[in-house]
Formats: structure tokens, C-alpha cells, sequence
């Protein structure tokens, strides 16, 4: 226990300083953007007929912090904001705040990020232990190619082929959008049988990006427990055939669960391609509709959510494997 | 590097072992013919970079009465919007493409071998600056951070692009070159090079550099094929300029403006970049793995 | 725990394992003969790769591919012949009747799991219907050899030394009543003093509960140390085999000499120490045809180059080597003239 709370103290510590160096990096590029949007904003607004005070105060509001004052002032002005989850406001949604707008598109990133993961995960786990314990076949050949071909193509690549066969070639299923406009939301199954018809495509897409990976990662790690003296020893002890597997697979998939947890990290932003492709109005999407629309203070909200996510999945994946692993756990040496 | 001890052998000895090192070569790549593959599918993206852009008129040519043409004999790959030859467009815009690419993994190597072998070398206090930063490179996400950067720096031109993707990219490289550099100093090796009163400098390129250089030159090769996937990622997001013609911006054209995702029309236009990336992958792939056999003898003992 | 019965005899006979390599099937242990008597100790010495452990394996029938058992039978009192066991009546007799004990310095036990969870895994697997008994076996056996049974139980590999492992290893071997017992290199990588308890315990188990033990190793002090009765093995064959005592005081074969030669005493000169001139074959330069050990040996004849040595039996010793007589008691009889007589 006392191990775990070390970590877990030297790792926040550490996502802070990471936090704090993005949440700067944001401010930065706020800041040194080309034409200085505060000051073209506060001007625009003057020239509006808006009172300089009420104008500064409309520009604070916007970006988190003014723009008087010296570089230090703003940076600190900035931080105190975000201190108080104060995004700002969005430029492109008026009226609404950069979190809320934020959360709003989150779950349609969130969703489908996590199905196409964890169905990644499943199917290439399963087929790598296959792949490993056939790899001298043709099949576990062919596994190992397929994941090796999957893995390297990136992931647009792989969304632009899907989507040409499937929207163009057979136009079988929808070519962007949540679900078919002509159907009013709510819990009805037509409603919800277009969402999922409208989310197969970035599902799958983002399980087979994945599933390269997995089935490579699971098929060297297989190999490694089976070359492990344990394995053997147990066989030699006259284990059933059953309790074997069970040793095999649950030492080759510990160290898999530190990558998923640290994949889910890019629960977030993960699927910027993918939502671009498919016009799935995700987090990613409102990443690029953002810069093109030079809204920069949802930019910002984006990016600090995006990386907040990927450094709480390191520690939360470290905490994982000190929770999983014996040998981690008592502060033992680690295999 | 028993040639740099025994001083009198070194001319001698050190042709030698390059001429098995290309016998070696030429027996690991005549094993597997897809490694043959893959090395001419290299060597005919190079040719494509370099020559590529001569071999077609500058601008090139437009058949405004055929936009969006089907594939023909006269054009392998239809025509784009403007009636522009799609083989074409894929051939000149390769140059910007692998320039960018190549920069890149010169950066990601030079940068990359330099932090991680000074890093291993001195430890103490300058490696865990070094790697504290590395980890947090390697934390933060990379895409949505070149989105964000898009919005100050405008990528202006293939080399420039290729020194942003380089400096963002050297992460991983300085990681394995460190932990390379350490485990050959826990064997005792830099301590016995000391003790023969060889300078660092000495130590570093003659005897540790040699020893990674074949790991290096995989990573560099890795590092093309994430430039090529980012920079054309980047394009085709639509978040750069369009300054020239490359194969991003002819995904982003095919898609967004062409609406190959609805339409037969404009699909030629969009498969023929992605065939191109492709197969520059699977070159690349291909002799990646004849290098990992090449540089590894365990694995040529099969 | 009174043994209800005799303990079980071991019968090789003409054991051949072969393993497949790029240069065809070559055997890494051929045409080997030896019996273990009910009730001894036997040990088998030999350097890194002259079959020794592929022979330990043999006796479970589980000699890992690539390598398989091309003929020969392995005849086990209670269990027939081994080789011929397969699927599930094999599993069953490994464990039950043959212990298998891994070397030291290997990692024998699941390392997410408990030792006491990985007694009660064993027990599921050979159908004990008394999980708690067993535990209880386990705790007392792991007492017998000097260790807090309840806290290694309790306890994860990492968590135990190498010694300890070791000692978790002997008793996972003979918790199910195991008769007969393989020790494969049961001293590698320990540290003296718990070489010396390892091999009291496996001598004193051996004596209480009347055990047939084989045990494998590349030390001949340990041996020296346990065995009644001594092989040595050269290449893949048996150069050498009888009673430890008669083996060591007068070695026949020119390898058991070289080998106690090589020996350095602790008294006296280190020079005195003489390695064997060259190296112990490996699996693709045995050779083929004639005495594997003529590369190495300074008794080397013309006859050595073909043809197996004949086995040279007397009473109850055997040697196979061209340059051993039977008719004076197995002497070298080149030996004199080469001047390489000694203590």
C-alpha cells in the first residue's frame, strides 16, 4: 500500500508539471497567434459601439485572460481561470462556454473510441494467443501478416479505403453524421438503429486500426510466456491442459492491460481522422472546425483535454500494474 | 572492434568485414524475393522524388473537357477536377512529399542518437532532464499537438515541414539509443575503453556508434514512414495551406472536394495517393525486416 | 507416510532423441542404456550439451520440440513404458508418479500466483479429493526441509530466495507421493552453504520416504555428495557408469579421468588442475560415426574412428571406449604408456 501511495503521489506530481507545460503551451499560441485575435477582437468590438471597459471585459471573458497588462500578468490571468475549469467562451458557438461545448462533443468521441477499443482489444487478444500458439502454421502466418499490414497503414488511410468500399462502392451504410436527420432523437429504435448503422463505420474502423497492434503485442507475448520455464514446469508437474492456459494467458496479458489503459488514454483525441472522414462530430472534429475557424480558446479547451486524458491514463496505468503484478506490488524487483 | 586494438590489422581487417557485410546483404536479400521487392520499390520512390517533377511540364497540362475522367489508357488514374492527370499529380507531388520526409528522419536520427547517447553516456543529472523531457515529448499527443501548432507556424515549404515533424519526433529514438548506451556501459564496455585511454570522443563514434548504427538506420527508416503518414495526415485535414502539390492535398481535394465518399467520380483521384503510401509502406516494411536479419545474426541462423 | 511399497525401478534401454535442426534430425542423446535401482540414488554428470537433460526429460516423455524420442523405451515400475504414454494418462503420471524438480536457477512456479494456490492448482489437476490435506502435505514437507510452510505458502516466487524456491521445487515434486524423482541441476546457481542443505534434504527425503532419485548434474562434487551409483555421459552416450565410490577412486573411461583431473584441490598446486583440452561437442558436430570423445581424447586410436565403442562390463561397472580391457579388471590398457596415471 505504501508503495502505491508513492507512486501515485510521484506520478500526479509529475501529470501536473506535464498539465501545467501544456495549459503554457496553449496560452503561448494564443498569445503569439499571427494578427493578435485579442487585440483584433477588442478592437472589432470598440468599433461596435462597445465602451473600452465592456469591451476588455467581453475579450476576458472570451479567451480566459486580458489582453493588457504584461505577458506574466495574462499567463497568470490565464492559469487562475483554468484553476476554476474556466475554459472561456467559444467564438464559434456564441454564448456557450468552452466546457460545455467541449462536453457536449465529448461523448460522441468517448463512445465510439471506447467500443472500437475494447473490440480491438477482445478480438486481437484472442486471435494473438492463436497466432502464437499456430505460429508455425499458415493461418498463424497469415494472423501475424494481416497485424503487421493493419498496424503500420495509418489510421486515415485505412477510414478513406473502408469508407470508398462501403458509402461509394456498395453504399450500404451511411457516408457521415450521428444518425439520419429525418428521424427525431430520442429512445425510439428507429432513432437508435441509426446511430449505430451511422457508427459502424468509425467503430470499425478505429477496432481494425487497433487490432494490428494487439494481435502483434498479444503473439510476442504469448511466445515469451511459452519460452518461460514456469510453463514447462507446470506441464511436468502434470497440470490439466486447462490450467496451463490459464498461467500462459494470464502472465501474457498482464503487461497488454498497461497498453489499454494507456490507449484509453486517447479516448479523447483519438479519432481525429476518423471524425473528419466521417463527419463525426466528435472532440477531434471540433479540434480542426476550431483552428479553421481560428476560435482559439476552444482549441485551447480541446488540446487540455485531449493531453489531461492521455497523462491521467499514464498514471492510471502505472497504478494498473502496481495492482496487477505481485512483483510490483510488494516493491519487489520488477520482471 | 578488435580493429581499432590492434592498429596494424585495421585496413585490412576492416575491408574485409565490408565485403561480408555486403555478401551477408545480398544473401539475406536474395533469400526472400520480397525483400528484392521492397528494395525496388525504394529505390522507384527515389527516382519518383527526384526526377519525378522533370519528367512532366510545368504546370501540368489540363484537359478541361475530361474532368473527373474514369481511368483510360491516357490516364492510368482518371483525371482530377480540373482534368489534370492523376498518375501525374501522384509522380510530381512525391518530391514534396519525401523531401519532407527525409528531413524528418535526418532530424529524428541526428537529434534522437545525439540526446540519447549523451544522455546514456554522462547519466546522473543531465539524463534525467534529458529524459524527464523525452517522456513528456512522448506523452503529449502528437497529432492534436501539430494541429494546435499549425495555427502559429504555417509549415511554409517540404524542409521546414520536416524540421517540425523532426523536433517533435526524436522522442522514442533518444530513449532506445539511451538505453542502448547503458546497457553496453553496465557491460563494462566504456570502462574498458577508458582504461585503454581512448578520448569520449573516440568511444562514441568508433565504438558505440557503429554497434547502434544498424538500429539507427531502421529508426530513420521508421521516421520516413511517420513523416510521410503525418505530413500528409496534415494536408489532408485541411489545416495547412495548400502551397503545393502533394499527395495530402490531393486526399483532402478527392474527399472534401470531390466527394469520393459519395460518389464513383472522384474515387480514382483518391485511391491513386493512397495506393502511393501504400506501397511506400510496404517497401519500407520489406526492408526493414531484410535490415533486422542483416544487422541481427540471431535471426539469419533460421 | 510409510511407504506401502517398494520403491519404483527405472528401466532405459536404447534411448534415442533427436532433435530437427537445418541440417536434418541429430541426435542429442543415442542409443543410451542405464537402469536406476529401487531405492538409490543415481547421478548423471556431464558437461553442457552431452544429453543429460534431455535424458532427465526423457523419463517424463516430455523432451520439448523440436526434439523427440526416435526409439528406445523408458520401462517405469508401476507406470510400463513411458514412451509410449501419451495425452492424458501421460499428464497424469507426471506428477503423480514421476517428480520433477527444475533446475535453481529457473523461474518453476507462476509468478502471479501463491505457492499454496499453485499446491491447490496441482491437486485439481490429479483429482485430489482433499485440497485441504494437501495443503496441510505441502506445509509439512516445507517444514521437514527447515522452512515457515504457512508463510511460503503464502508467499509469491519473487517473494522467496533461491534456495527457498528450490526447496518449493522439491516439494511440489513429492507432495502428490511421487516414488520416483528427477532433480535436473538442483544446485546451479546457489550459493555453498545452501548447496550443501539442498543436497541434505534431498539425501535425508530420499532415505524417509523411500524414493527412486535421479539427479542431474555438471558438478561431479555433487555426485560425489548424493549418489549411489554414478553415469557419466559424453556426447549424447553413457561413457561410464557404476557405483559412485569405485567410479571416482578409479575411473576407466579417458573423459571420467579428464574430467577428475580437471578437478583443482584444495590442497596442493592449482597447476596441478589440467583441463580437458578442447570442447564438449555441440549437437551439430557430434560425430557421426566412431568414439565421440576421440577429439578430445589422449588415448586417440585408429579404431576409435569407427564403429561404437564397445560397452566394457565388468560386475558392476561398464565403460565404452576401445582403449578400456576387460580382462584386467577395465584398466586403460594404453594408460601407462602415456604416462597418465595419477592419484
Amino acid at each position: 500500500m505504501a508503495v502505491l501511495l508513492r507512486r501515485l503521489a510521484g506520478h500526479v506530481a509529475r501529470g501536473f508539471v506535464m498539465i501545467l507545460v501544456v495549459t503554457t503551451i496553449s496560452f503561448l499560441i494564443i498569445r503569439s497567434v499571427p494578427g493578435d485575435p485579442l487585440a483584433a477582437r477588442y478592437q472589432k468590438l470598440v468599433e461596435q459601439g462597445m465602451a473600452p471597459d465592456a469591451a476588455q471585459r467581453a475579450v476576458e471573458a472570451l479567451y480566459g485572460f486580458t489582453p493588457k497588462g504584461g505577458l506574466w500578468e495574462q499567463y497568470l490571468d490565464y492559469m487562475g481561470g483554468l484553476a476554476h475549469l474556466d475554459l472561456g467562451q467559444s467564438l464559434s458557438v456564441p454564448g456557450a462556454g468552452v466546457s460545455t461545448v467541449l462536453f457536449s462533443a465529448a461523448k460522441w468521441t468517448v463512445i465510439p473510441v471506447l467500443a472500437g477499443t475494447l473490440l480491438s482489444f477482445l478480438v486481437g487478444v484472442v486471435m494473438g494467443v492463436y497466432a502464437a500458439i499456430k505460429r508455425t502454421g499458415v493461418l498463424g502466418d497469415l494472423l501475424a501478416i494481416s497485424g503487421s499490414l493493419l498496424h503500420g497503414v495509418p489510421q486515415y488511410v485505412l477510414a478513406l479505403l473502408l469508407g470508398a468500399i462501403f458509402t461509394t462502392l456498395v453504399p450500404i451504410l451511411p457516408a457521415g453524421g450521428t444518425a439520419d436527420i429525418m428521424i427525431d432523437p430520442g429512445f425510439t429504435a428507429d432513432y437508435i438503429g441509426s446511430l449505430v448503422q451511422h457508427a459502424t463505420l468509425p467503430v470499425v474502423t478505429y477496432a481494425l486500426a487497433g487490432y494490428g497492434g494487439w494481435i502483434l503485442a498479444m503473439k510476442s507475448s504469448v511466445v515469451t510466456v511459452l519460452g518461460d520455464d514456469f510453463i514447462l514446469a507446470a506441464e511436468l508437474r502434470g497440470m490439466k491442459r486447462s490450467i496451463v492456459f490459464r498461467y500462459l494467458a494470464r502472465n501474457a496479458i498482464l503487461p497488454l492491460f498497461t497498453i489499454l489503459a494507456l490507449s484509453l488514454g486517447l479516448l479523447f483525441g483519438g479519432a481525429i481522422f476518423i471524425e473528419r472522414i466521417f463527419n463525426y462530430p466528435g472532440l477531434g472534429l471540433m479540434l480542426i472546425d476550431s483552428i479553421n475557424n481560428r476560435d482559439y480558446s476552444l482549441m485551447g479547451g480541446a488540446f487540455l483535454l485531449i493531453t489531461t486524458a492521455v497523462v491521467v491514463a499514464n498514471i492510471a496505468a502505472d497504478l494498473l500494474y502496481t495492482v496487477i503484478d505481485p512483483r510490483v506490488r510488494s516493491g519487489g524487483e520488477a520482471a | 572492434m578488435s580493429a581499432t586494438i590492434v592498429p596494424e590489422a585495421e585496413a585490412g581487417g576492416a575491408a574485409a568485414v565490408r565485403r561480408n557485410f555486403w555478401r551477408g546483404v545480398w544473401r539475406v536479400m536474395r533469400r526472400k524475393p520480397s525483400r528484392m521487392a521492397g528494395a525496388v520499390i525504394l529505390a522507384v520512390f527515389a527516382f519518383m522524388g527526384i526526377f519525378g517533377p522533370m519528367l512532366y511540364p510545368d504546370p501540368l497540362p489540363r484537359d478541361t473537357s475530361a474532368l473527373y475522367a474514369p481511368p483510360s489508357l491516357r490516364h492510368p488514374f482518371g483525371t482530377d477536377f480540373e482534368g489534370t492527370d492523376v498518375l501525374a499529380l501522384v509522380v510530381t507531388g512525391s518530391r514534396y512529399v519525401l523531401l519532407t520526409a527525409v528531413v524528418t528522419a535526418v532530424i529524428t536520427v541526428v537529434v534522437g542518437a545525439g540526446v540519447g547517447l549523451f544522455a546514456g553516456f554522462r547519466r546522473g543529472r543531465w539524463d534525467t532532464v534529458l529524459m524527464r523531457f523525452t517522456d513528456m515529448k512522448l506523452t503529449i499527443p502528437g497529432l492534436p499537438l501539430l494541429l494546435v501548432l499549425s495555427t502559429v507556424w504555417k509549415f511554409t515549404g517540404a524542409v521546414e515541414m520536416g524540421l517540425v515533424l523532426g523536433l517533435l519526433g526524436w522522442g522514442g529514438v533518444a530513449r532506445a539509443v539511451r538505453s542502448q548506451t547503458l546497457s553496453l556501459r553496465e557491460r563494462g564496455f566504456i570502462e574498458a575503453a577508458r582504461g585503454l585511454g581512448l578520448s569520449t570522443t573516440h568511444i562514441v563514434g568508433r565504438e558505440l556508434l557503429p554497434g547502434m548504427a544498424p538500429y539507427i538506420a531502421m529508426n530513420a527508416l521508421i521516421a520516413v514512414t511517420g513523416a510521410v503518414y503525418a505530413q500528409v495526415g496534415l494536408f489532408f485535414l485541411g489545416v495547412l495551406p495548400f502551397e503545393a502539390n502533394n499527395w495530402g492535398v490531393m486526399l483532402n481535394l478527392a474527399v472534401f472536394g470531390g466527394g469520393a465518399l459519395t460518389t464513383t467520380a472522384a474515387l480514382p483521384y483518391l485511391l491513386a495517393p493512397l495506393l502511393a503510401i501504400l506501397l511506400l509502406t510496404l517497401g519500407i516494411v520489406l526492408v526493414v525486416d531484410a535490415m533486422d536479419e542483416i544487422f541481427n545474426p540471431r535471426l539469419r541462423e533460421e | 507416510m510409510a511407504p506401502e511399497q517398494s520403491p519404483p525401478g527405472v528401466r532405459i534401454r536404447g534411448l534415442t532423441v533427436v532433435y530437427r535442426t537445418p541440417a536434418g534430425e541429430l541426435p542429442a542423446v543415442s542409443g543410451v542404456d542405464l537402469d536406476l535401482a529401487p531405492g538409490t540414488i543415481t547421478g548423471v554428470v556431464g558437461e553442457s550439451g552431452s544429453g543429460k537433460s534431455t535424458l532427465a526429460l526423457s523419463l517424463l516423455n516430455a523432451v520439448q520440440p523440436p526434439g523427440r524420442i526416435a526409439a528406445g523405451s523408458v520401462e517405469i515400475d508401476g507406470l510400463g513404458d513411458v514412451v509410449a504414454l501419451g495425452g492424458e494418462g501421460l499428464r497424469r503420471a507426471r506428477g503423480r508418479h514421476v517428480g520433477y524438480v527444475f533446475q535453481a536457477a529457473q523461474n518453476s512456479l507462476n509468478p502471479l500466483k501463491t505457492v499454496g494456490k499453485q499446491v491447490l492448482d496441482l491437486g485439481r489437476s490429479h483429482g485430489v479429493e482433499n485440497p485441504r490435506g494437501l495443503l496441510a502435505d505441502a506445509r509439512d514437507l516445507l517444514g521437514r526441509m527447515g522452512l515457515d510452510g504457512a508463510r511460503v505458502l503464502d508467499s509469491y516466487q519473487h517473494e522467496l530466495s533461491g534456495g527457498m524456491r528450490q526447496r518449493v521445487g522439491i516439494m511440489l515434486a513429492l507432495v502428490l507421493n511421487a516414488r520416483l524423482v528427477v532433480l535436473d541441476e538442483p544446485t546451479t546457481a546457489l550459493d555453498m552453504i545452501t548447496q550443501a542443505t539442498i543436497l541434505r534434504i534431498v539425501r535425508e527425503v530420499h532415505a524417509e520416504r523411500g524414493l527412486t532419485t535421479l539427479v542431474i548434474t555438471h558438478d561431479l562434487g555433487v555426485v560425489a555428495e548424493v549418489a549411489d551409483r554414478l553415469a557419466v555421459m559424453y556426447g549424447g552416450r553413457v561413457a561410464e557408469q557404476g557405483p559412485t565410490r569405485e567410479v571416482l577412486a578409479e575411473p576407466r573411461h579417458p573423459y571420467t579421468r579428464g574430467l577428475l583431473g580437471a578437478i583443482p584441490r584444495l590442497v596442493g598446486d592449482i597447476g596441478e588442475a589440467h583441463a580437458l583440452p578442447g570442447r564438449p561437442p555441440t549437437l551439430a558436430d557430434i560425430p557421426a560415426d566412431g568414439c565421440v570423445f576421440r577429439e578430445r581424447c589422449p588415448l586417440r586410436m585408429d579404431v576409435c574412428e569407427t564403429g561404437r565403442p564397445p560397452v566394457v562390463v565388468s560386475v558392476s561397472r561398464s565403460a565404452a571406449c576401445h582403449a578400456v580391457r576387460d580382462d584386467d579388471g577395465g584398466r586403460p590398457a594404453v594408460a601407462a604408456a602415456t604416462g597418465e596415471e595419477q592419484a
